[in-house]
């Protein structure tokens, strides 16, 4: 079965999004990621989205799910890369992801979560 | 579409806003976002006359549509009419940061900036008038 690699870096977690997303590929990635949260006792989780370019309200929704998971293990999700078009849809859809932190590349995104996350040693800070 | 400076985009909206045009301007807004890796966009409205319910809904989904692709926008430019009206129709303006002129606008996109105005050296004018901090230059 067809999976979503995370890949550790530091103390976060990077998830890259590269290709549609259907139902049940969301709902795996929502068990790995939070096994793998627990696992590494990651603090920040990095989601790319910039190769997604259709969403619907599950994906959405899922979006939603995955940071509000993450908070609740003591971890803060950043979105990153959101297509203009996928930015429309999901506001047109009524889902404006509050609680949801958000950045426009994987580098700021990484800058967002070494700043607020208190990571000393963190492999992933650029500075 | 202009880039002030590294980060900040403004756009001057003019004349009347209807859908169609908001929603270009919105899908335009979005795309000069990622194309320059800005974090603020500053919408001023000083030039469009009347707001209504419509243009003022499609304003925030800019708004919030912007937030999700992790950029933040400023409306500014909103006369005291327009406040009347965003106000007596009821509009939630929610998390909007608004400001009244593009002066104040400009200044927080400096300030998030860490940037600073400073004068160089002094002119003629600001020798007689000594003692005046050198922000605030427009």
């Amino acid at each position: 079965m067809e999976r979503i690699p995370i890949l550790k870096m530091g103390q976060s977690l990077l998830v890259s999004i590269q290709v549609d997303m259907h139902d049940r590929l969301a709902l795996s990635l929502q068990d790995d990621l939070t096994q793998q949260i627990v696992n590494t006792r990651a603090r920040g989780v990095l989601i790319d989205i910039s190769s997604l370019e259709v969403v619907d309200s599950f994906i959405g929704r899922m979006l939603a799910n995955i940071a509000a998971m993450a908070r609740v293990l003591d971890a803060q999700t950043v979105v990153v890369g959101m297509r203009p078009a996928v930015a429309i849809t999901l506001v047109e859809l009524g889902l404006s992801l509050t609680g949801v932190r958000t950045a426009l590349n994987v580098e700021k995104g990484m800058r967002l979560i070494t700043e607020s996350g208190g990571m000393e040693d963190g492999a992933g800070s650029d500075e | 579409m202009i880039k002030l400076f590294e980060g900040v985009l403004a756009v001057p909206m003019i004349g009347t806003l209807d859908s169609s045009r908001t929603q270009a301007v919105m899908e335009a807004l979005l795309q000069k976002i990622v194309d320059t890796e800005s974090e603020l966009a500053i919408i001023d409205i000083t030039g469009v006359p009347t707001v209504d319910t419509l243009v003022a809904q499609h304003l925030m989904k800019t708004v919030a549509a912007a937030r999700l692709m992790g950029a933040d926008c400023i409306i500014s430019g909103i006369r005291p009419q327009i406040a009347q009206t965003i106000v007596h129709l009821g509009v939630e303006l929610q998390d909007v940061v608004t400001k009244a002129t593009l002066a104040d606008a400009f200044g927080i996109a400096l300030r998030r900036s860490n940037r600073t105005i400073v004068r160089m050296g002094k002119t003629a004018a600001a020798a007689t008038s000594d003692a005046e901090p050198g922000t605030g230059t427009h």
